[in-house]
């Protein structure tokens, strides 16, 4: 339990009750984030606090242009923070994309290479770190795992948007990241499909147990899927509530849907994001 | 799936023979056959296509074509291999560091506006009748080309597929080599295409001013020579070697990018 106790002190917990579960993965104190901008820079994101912890799944909700995106790319160290504000990954500062991180971006047809197979794909992350044997293992396996295998040898833009997406989770997962941190990766995808890929990924989290930042602008989605939920409000942007989710699992589209606690939710999450709306 | 059907097409368009297009060609070969004939046009070197043809089957049964072909060919593909290296390895530096690009801009800009013709009278006089003078002309014309189209395609890497690379913690040289590279290639392409068209202009008239070898100065002497059939017969050589390679190339990068080929429609 050392490496927990020491965890800890290099990042004390953002709230006394969250202590009790997991060791902190990602965590940020009194973040602040300035982008550039025409006028010179912007202050997107000022004084977060928060941790996410191991195998949870926590989704970032808010308004569109709130800072939602900027707040997972600075967690996956591809933004910088402004000086003063601390970011780290299991205990230790930031330093660029931490190795057990996999991001899942929105735009999947622009984050896959049109010039590679599925399967070269899914590899893109893992070439050169291990042996030929176990990168066509590891493949195989994450290509399975969503339901890819047949389409193995395809090239992307051949299949639908859905199933690109897909393969960008499949090369997280290839990667074997203990981190996923996915902006919005259902955002542009049909309702269908949508409600299928949230099925997919929960099976996903519950088979694997990855820690999720999952960034969403969808309120239904965000309680669906969240074992926790961050909403993101104001300008500039502030985690205004940290809200526990704590409906049963698995889930399911139409059951948990219809629970009163979901519809509770659901009425909490709405409630914050109109009131820190000008 | 519409693509589908699209991708099953053969890559360049090369494999069907395109009948409305060889009929025009015919009907405008034989009008100038008959006017020549005709004697409606009346040019005194002005030779029918017959005649052409006849000249053509003559230098090819002497086997007196081939030499210069072959010199021209020669040298059009190794100054347009040799444009591409330095055009592919330049234009990736500068389309990747900024301050290399701030540096060398100003003078680029200047230099490319030189028509390269105008620098085979320079090459003339710095390496005399030579190979070597016919090669720096090529180079010269077809780096830029090269150079320009792979600035342009390094640039224009999507951020995406930038972030791609940071994510998965790549170095600089695996990122140029599986992000940067392959995302410019359609680009790239585009510019080696160019360049091969301009190689082969380019040594037919080193050859004409200042190498004497090659169909450009077999051309010269034809005419020198008051021989029109024979004058028209290497025109057309000449050609038909552009045609040849600018087929062989839509081949070439067709089959080494079939995904994009396929993807993006036509390349170029």
């Amino acid at each position: 339990m050392t490496v927990a106790t020491d965890v800890r002190e290099a990042a004390p917990p953002a709230t006394p009750a969250a202590a009790a579960r997991g060791p902190v993965v990602c965590h940020c104190r009194d973040l602040t984030v300035e982008l550039g901008s025409s006028e010179g820079p912007r202050r997107v994101l000022e004084g977060i606090t928060a941790d996410l912890r191991e195998g949870e799944l926590v989704s970032i909700l808010g308004r569109s242009g709130t800072g939602k995106t900027t707040l997972l790319r600075v967690l996956g160290g591809l933004v910088d923070p402004a000086p003063g504000s601390q970011v780290g990954f299991r205990g230790q500062p930031l330093d660029g994309p931490p190795e057990e991180a996999a991001f899942v971006f929105q735009d999947y047809t622009a984050s896959l290479l049109p010039w590679r197979t599925v399967e070269k794909n899914v590899a893109l992350g893992l070439e050169g770190k291990a042996s030929k044997g176990e990168i066509r293992r590891r493949v195989a396996d994450a290509l399975e795992t969503v339901g890819l295998a047949e389409r193995a040898r395809d090239y992307p833009w051949r299949l639908s948007g859905g199933m690109q997406q897909r393969v960008q989770l499949a090369r997280g997962l290839a990667m074997d990241a203990r981190v996923l941190l996915m902006d919005e990766p259902f955002g542009a995808l049909d309702a269908m499909t949508k409600a299928s890929l949230q099925d997919e990924l929960q099976r996903v989290h519950q088979q694997r147990k990855p820690t999720i930042a999952f960034v969403t602008h969808d309120v239904d989605e965000a309680v669906y899927l969240s074992d926790r939920i961050l909403v993101l409000g104001g300008s500039p942007a502030t985690i205004v509530r940290d809200i526990p989710v704590e409906l049963p699992r698995p889930r399911d589209q139409l059951a948990t849907k219809e629970l009163p606690q979901f519809h509770r939710l659901r009425r909490i999450v709405f409630d914050e994001i109109r009131a820190h709306h000008g | 799936m519409a693509r589908e059907h699209g991708a099953k097409r053969r890559p360049g368009g090369t494999g069907r023979v395109n009948i409305p297009g060889l009929s025009t060609m015919a009907a405008l070969v034989g009008l100038w056959e008959l006017a020549v004939r005709s004697a409606t046009v009346e040019l005194e070197f002005l030779p029918a296509p017959s005649g052409i043809a006849g000249a053509v089957a003559t230098l090819v049964a002497t086997g007196e074509l081939f030499p210069p072909l072959l010199h021209t060919l020669r040298a059009a593909l190794v100054g347009w291999v040799a444009a591409g290296a330095l055009g592919i390895g330049l234009g990736v530096v500068l389309g990747l560091s900024r301050p290399a690009w701030r540096y060398s801009m100003a003078s680029i800009e200047v230099v490319r506006a030189i028509p390269p013709v105008s620098l085979v009278p320079v090459a003339l006089l710095l390496f005399g009748f030579s190979l070597r003078m016919e090669l720096l002309v090529i180079v010269y014309a077809g780096a830029w080309t090269v150079l320009v189209s792979t600035v342009e395609g390094v640039r224009n890497l999507r951020p995406e597929l930038a972030d791609v690379g940071r994510m998965l913690r790549m170095s600089k040289a695996t990122a140029v080599r599986k992000l940067v590279l392959p995302s410019a290639m359609p680009s790239i392409v585009v510019g080696l295409r160019l360049a091969l068209s301009l190689s082969l202009v380019l040594a037919v008239v080193a050859e004409m001013v200042g190498n004497p070898r090659g169909l450009g100065n077999a051309l010269i002497r034809a005419q020198q020579a008051l021989q029109p059939e024979q004058t028209f017969a290497y025109v057309v050589t000449i050609g038909l070697l552009g045609v040849v390679l600018n087929a062989g190339l839509r081949r070439m990068s067709a089959r080494a990018l079939p995904a994009l080929a396929a993807g993006r429609g036509e390349l170029a």
